[in-house]
């Protein structure tokens, strides 16, 4: 499905004209090249009320499937040269990190992606994006989907020594589920006297509080990584353990020079089969022109990015092959709405309406992101193509605007709404994305800019105290892991509920298509949760993030990992990959 | 009152009692940046993250009250500076401000240093290589035309600022004719001559910080060295047939190189602080690039150390340029001056 | 053989104290141009200078009236292109950084903004950051230095300790740890930059107002019973008010380079277009490769603006024949 030749020679298209466009040249290419036509059709042809505008857009669906957008996949074709033990890969991470401890470390995608080679999942996605047991043996649904029974494989010892028991499990388990940040993605899903049941050593049972027959999917990710219980106990006195992890993984951690490099080493009893590297090292490189220069003068083995214009630039190097992905996460703006003025859905609305997504996409995604209206995009199934975001629509902010001010305004000066912009920074993207959003809302909106290192960032945003601010999320392989972001219970004093909006009718369609057995059932659930989503006006789609993993040649086999039954896991999960199967040929 | 200001005078040495001065001026740096950090910022924000403010949650309360007890949030600040005073000078720096794994900072410390020490070395290795010939050359054509041009490009130098010259020569040198290499990697050998040793690394960052100096030290050499080329001695080494050459270079340089000198012990002392930029650009990780980052992720106990660091190595240079002063301090009393010298400087 | 040496000095003026400062040289925005021009004449670059200065400053004051570009507006080209992917021609854009053009001057950076309208923008705001810096240093510093010279006694020492601790501090960390923590507006990046110029300026003003107070004039005017208040404001501040401008227009150079170098460090004043930013912005290794006018044209006008102000200083001071020492603390 993913692999097909016309997508190959799409990339391919892509690249040639992006460099000649690069160079201020004429070619422009994108394949989200019906979005902008149909766009500024509609925007032509004045109409005054939303309903017939609505009604345009309808019209001109039709047309928009024929010049469907194609997914921008392209995984790196399975080798068919024996593999070569030996080597050290040296991949490039976006940021630093400052430990990597599951139960204890809020992980975003560097510490994803080192996590991916020391520790190993219980569970994983396979090429067709079912999940099947990867460290685990095996998950058994009890029939009301709320008891879930799961069976490790016996024989598998941690890299300190410690066997991987049920013991260990519950270990991790209840460290996360205490932990004051981690612990918001688990404590709301669990029954709270006994969230788990120990019945032996290899044998325990997860007891939810609502029905989840996909309930495996959650532990594809952080939670389902298991670290050595004597590890975590350890790092619990010593938060400097933090950087010294300790898992099942297909390689030991080695050393660690901060800000420089981390190492790990093979490891040569892994329980998963033969591991080729003899070494990763991970080398944080923050600047995406250096990484990707790096990468280029052969100093890097590897990066994982999602900036575009390296993305473009490396297409059109032969030397370098890319795994590319667009199916996962989303970028976009996101509201408070516990806070003025954003806890008024017309605020809301009127700052959908006025952001120039368009420019947006053209300037800092080169035109070569597909523009998103939804965390769905149009190939998978539950997609809604009746769901659009009316971004680039000033003439429609207006009267709202206008409305707003009129009954608040304290909230207001001179006639435009007060508003604070935050992202993460300092950073040359960001602040020029700052620039071109402030542009867009000018009319409407009086804007304050505000950069906060990464940690603050995410601070601000957990604790409610922004406004505005840019975001990257959701585009699970199994959409129902999603819900730790929308629901109701996960709303506090920290909220991982970043927008703090809380609708039980939204809540109740999560959990029916979390109880849902069948893919059919589950349509027409994420289908109205994408509508509703769009008609309360939370978030604001930028676009649908495109990741790379770039690689230079002589890597090979990274999309080649398979769980021990031998089925082929997914290849990136958003910029995340194995390590295991990979080898050099140089 | 009067009479123990006069017998401290008398018995404790001048140099002792600037020493002391210097150690009081430290303190109060010191007190000031804290208080400042303390002030501006929130410490427990710092470490917890947005944990600290989750005063409902019960695990959140208990690792709150875990990491006011580690770090004495409780105290009042005169006493955690003093505890932090205490500690510092022990050679205990503390630990990273963070909310996972917080290694001491003396580590990050060690790791950075050298990398700041090594660029000054080169920038001003490269900056007195510049100055030399460039001011006999300019000496020797005194007031002439060479010597006009080599004036406005001095005074040109001096008006970049190191940003921009950055930006300049990495583009000349890396980007158009990629005669440099365009990162640094620390973990890189240092001696050798290809792209992948820090010494050839460091040519453009050190090119970058030192030309400043090189046309500050260039201007100094010159006067110097013009008034020295009036000196009897030097036509009678002419005179003796003395190669323009030798003259130049054996007679005049060394007797006029003491205002140079005074000006390069100075200089080193500003680059510890003054190479933050030029750090950030070229990525090299040292402790310039260090202060930025902490500052910006208040990391306090870093910050505090690296100012300290900062601040002590500008004193201990300044006092090794003013004793170096001295020396020539009692001759400059008795000679006529003439011409003004200049400097101003803001800590830049 | 005893080799006299010849060291240029400075003439200290009558202050026993400064005898045991030291002064500190360090890398100079000033040059001794006094060796090949005429001391009585400004000169052709005095007038360069000055008409770049006054251009720029004309440019910054009225730009807001003047038929410039949006500074802020994204000026994305379109042109009718075929669409790779269905063949059909339609209205596509045109990837931005634009070069130079009849339509754009200068050309435009990547996100289609008008380089010329934002370098004159960015004039604006680092002329604006200059000028405040410069008042702020001169109202503080020179009145805590007159006040030092004048006074003398307790009075000067706790001056002197204050200008010592301002000085012994790195001072670029400092700006950087302020403005991080408190805000990036125009007000606290000039205040900060101010408070690292009080000290020079300070000294200065303390030094003038020492030699100046033991002059004829001051003293008669002692003698005839002034009030210290009126000699202060009378006799010595416009004798010292000549020397001091000339030191602010250095603090003017140094403030612009210094706000420069914070935006570098992401610490500019936020949402607008200084000199620094743009440069910057225009530093990414790609775009310098492919584009490089978007760092070179404010970067051509800081140098410019920097050069003159440090050219215009030094000439001043030569025609007016100020000897003066800019002591600074080591």
């Amino acid at each position: 499905m993913h692999r097909s030749k016309l997508f190959k020679l799409l990339i391919a298209f892509l690249a040639l004209t992006m460099f000649a466009t690069a160079c201020g040249g004429s070619d422009d290419d994108s394949s989200s090249s019906s979005d902008s036509s149909s766009a500024s059709e509609t925007t032509e042809s004045s109409s005054e009320s939303s309903a017939s505008e609505a009604a345009e857009e309808a019209e001109e669906a039709p047309a928009e499937e024929e010049e469907a957008e194609a997914p921008i996949v392209q995984d790196q074709e399975e080798s068919v040269l024996e593999p070569v033990f030996g080597g050290t890969l040296r991949w490039g991470l976006e940021a630093e990190v400052d430990g990597i401890n599951p139960t204890a470390s809020a992980l975003s995608a560097p510490g994803l992606t080192m996590m991916n080679a020391v520790f190993d999942t219980l569970a994983a996605y396979d090429v067709d994006g079912n999940t099947v047991p990867h460290l685990a043996e095996s998950f058994t649904a009890s029939a009301d989907c709320k008891t879930w029974s799961m069976k490790l494989r016996d024989g598998i010892t941690f890299h300190d020594g410690t066997p991987l028991n049920t013991e260990a499990v519950s270990v991790n388990f209840l460290a996360q589920f205490g932990d004051p940040l981690v612990g918001l993605a688990v404590r709301p899903y669990y029954s709270a006297d006994e969230p788990i049941t120990i019945v032996d050593d290899l044998n325990m049972n997860y007891n939810l509080t609502d029905a989840n027959c996909n309930w495996p999917s959650a532990l594809t990710g952080q939670l389902g990584a298991m670290a050595s219980p004597t590890w975590i106990a350890a790092a619990q006195d010593d938060p400097t353990l933090d950087q010294q992890p300790v898992g099942t993984g297909p390689f030991i951690f080695e050393s660690r020079v901060q800000d420089q490099v981390t190492r790990f080493v093979k490891n040569a009893s892994w329980w998963g089969g033969d591991v080729y590297l003899d070494a990763v090292e991970f080398y944080p490189v923050t600047d995406g022109d250096i990484r990707t220069s790096l990468l280029l003068e052969g100093e890097l083995d590897a990066q994982a990015t999602t900036n575009v214009e390296s993305i473009a630039s490396l297409a059109e190097n032969d030397s370098i092959t890319q795994v590319l992905d667009d199916t996962g996460d989303e970028s976009f703006l996101m509201l408070n709405s516990a806070k003025a003025p954003f806890d008024d859905i017309r605020a809301r609305q009127a700052i959908t309406h006025a952001t120039p997504r368009d420019n947006y996409n053209t300037l800092i995604n080169l035109d070569v992101t597909r523009k998103a209206d939804q965390m769905f995009t149009p190939e998978s199934p539950y997609y809604n193509p009746d769901v659009v975001q009316l971004s680039d629509r000033p003439d429609l902010a207006g009267p709202l605007v206008n409305a707003y001010c009129a009954d608040n305004p304290s909230n207001c000066a001179g006639g435009k709404i007060d508003i604070e912009y935050q992202y993460s920074g300092p950073s040359v993207v960001g602040e020029r994305i700052a620039d071109l959003l402030s542009e867009g809302w000018a009319d409407f909106f009086n804007v304050t800019v505000q950069v906060l290192p990464q940690d603050a960032h995410i601070q601000e945003a957990a604790l409610g105290v922004y406004n505005s601010i840019g975001w990257r999320q959701f585009g699970a392989v199994d959409p129902g892991i999603d819900r730790v972001w929308l629901m109701c219970r996960a709303i506090g004093g920290i909220s991982l509920n970043w927008p703090r909006y809380c609708d039980e009718d939204r809540d109740a369609l999560i959990l029916q298509a979390d109880a849902a057995t069948s893919t059919e059932e589950k349509i027409p659930l994420y289908q109205e949760l994408s509508q509703k989503i769009n008609e309360d006006y939370l978030y604001v789609f930028y676009h649908h993030t495109l990741w790379s993993l770039a690689l230079r040649d002589g890597v090979e086999n990274v999309c080649g990992a398979k769980t021990l039954e031998g089925a082929t896991l997914r290849c990136q999960v958003n910029g995340r990959s194995f390590f295991q199967s990979t080898f050099l040929t140089d | 009152m009067l009479f123990f200001r006069e017998w401290g005078k008398k018995a404790v040495p001048k140099p002792i009692r600037r020493l002391i001065g210097l150690l009081g001026l430290l303190t109060i740096v010191s007190m000031v940046t804290f208080g400042a950090m303390n002030f501006l910022g929130d410490p427990l924000f710092n470490i917890l993250g947005p944990v600290a403010a989750d005063v409902d949650n019960p695990e959140s309360l208990k690792a709150i009250e875990e990491a006011k007890a580690q770090y004495h949030l409780d105290k009042s600040l005169p006493e955690r500076w003093a505890r932090w005073a205490w500690d510092f000078v022990r050679g205990d720096f503390g630990v990273q401000f963070s909310s996972s794994g917080q290694p001491p900072v003396s580590d990050l410390i060690k790791e950075r240093l050298p990398r700041t020490l090594e660029l000054m070395a080169v920038a001003q290795i490269i900056a007195v290589s510049l100055a030399i010939p460039w001011s006999v050359l300019a000496a020797s054509r005194a007031n002439r035309r060479t010597d006009k041009i080599s004036t406005i490009t001095a005074f040109a130098f001096v008006s970049i600022p190191s940003f921009a010259m950055a930006v300049i020569l990495f583009y000349f040198f890396s980007v158009q004719w990629d005669l440099l290499p365009d990162t640094y990697t620390a973990t890189d050998p240092f001696w050798g001559i290809s792209h992948d040793h820090r010494l050839i690394q460091l040519i453009l960052p050190g090119f970058t910080l030192g030309i400043g100096s090189a046309a500050a030290y260039q201007r100094l050499l010159r006067t110097d060295l013009i008034t020295t080329l009036q000196q009897d001695f030097i036509l009678m080494a002419k005179s003796k047939g003395v190669s323009k050459r030798r003259v130049l270079y054996s007679h005049a340089l060394r007797p006029s190189l003491f205002s140079m000198i005074t000006l390069l012990a100075i200089n080193i002392g500003f680059m510890i602080g003054g190479s933050l930029v030029v750090e950030q650009f070229f990525r090299i990780p040292g402790i310039g690039s260090a202060v930025v980052e902490a500052t910006l992720r208040e990391d306090f106990p870093v910050v505090l150390a690296i100012v300290m660091i900062v601040s002590a190595g500008f004193m201990v240079f300044n006092y090794l340029a003013d004793y170096l002063y001295t020396l020539i301090d009692p001759r400059v009393r008795n000679e006529d001056t003439s011409k003004p010298r200049k400097i101003t400087s803001m800590g830049m | 053989m005893n080799e006299e040496q010849e060291i240029n000095a400075d003439e200290v003026t009558n202050d026993s104290q400064a005898s045991e400062e030291e002064t500190n040289i360090s890398d100079s925005a000033q040059l001794e141009v006094s060796e090949f021009a005429d001391k009585k004449t400004l000169g052709f670059g005095f007038w360069l200078a000055t008409f770049w200065l006054v251009l720029i400053s004309f440019l910054a004051v009225f730009s807001p009236i003047l038929p410039f570009k949006d500074a802020d507006k994204n000026y994305i080209a379109y042109e009718q292109k075929e669409n790779p992917l269905t063949g059909k021609v339609q209205e596509r854009p045109v990837q931005p950084p634009y070069a130079p053009s009849g339509e754009h001057w200068l050309g435009t950076d990547q996100d289609a903004r008008d380089i010329l309208s934002r370098t004159v923008e960015g004039a604006r705001i680092s002329l604006a950051v200059g000028a405040l810096t410069a008042l702020f240093g001169m109202i503080v510093g020179g009145t805590l230095g007159m006040i030092a010279g004048y006074f003398k006694g307790i009075l000067d020492k706790i001056v002197g300790a204050i200008f010592l601790v301002v000085l012994s501090f790195p001072g670029l960390i400092l700006a950087i740890l302020i403005v991080a923590l408190l805000d990036r507006s125009l007000l606290t990046i000039s205040v900060t930059l101010g408070i690292l110029g009080v000290a020079p300026i300070g000294r200065l003003a303390r030094a003038q107002t020492l030699s100046f107070s033991e002059r004829e004039f001051v003293m008669a005017a002692e003698t005839l019973g002034a009030k210290k208040s009126r000699i202060l404001i009378k006799e010595l501040l416009p004798n010292v008010l000549i020397p001091m401008s000339t030191l602010a227009m250095l603090v003017i150079a140094v403030a612009i380079v210094g706000e420069g170098t914070l935006a570098f460090l992401g610490l500019s004043v936020q949402n607008s277009a200084t000199w620094g930013k743009l440069i910057l912005t225009g530093s990414g290794l790609s775009t310098l490769e492919s584009s490089p006018w978007v760092a070179f044209v404010p970067m051509g006008f800081l140098f410019l603006t920097v050069a003159s102000f440090n050219y215009l200083s030094d000439r001043i001071r030569d025609y007016f024949d100020v000897r003066d020492i800019f002591v600074t603390r080591d």
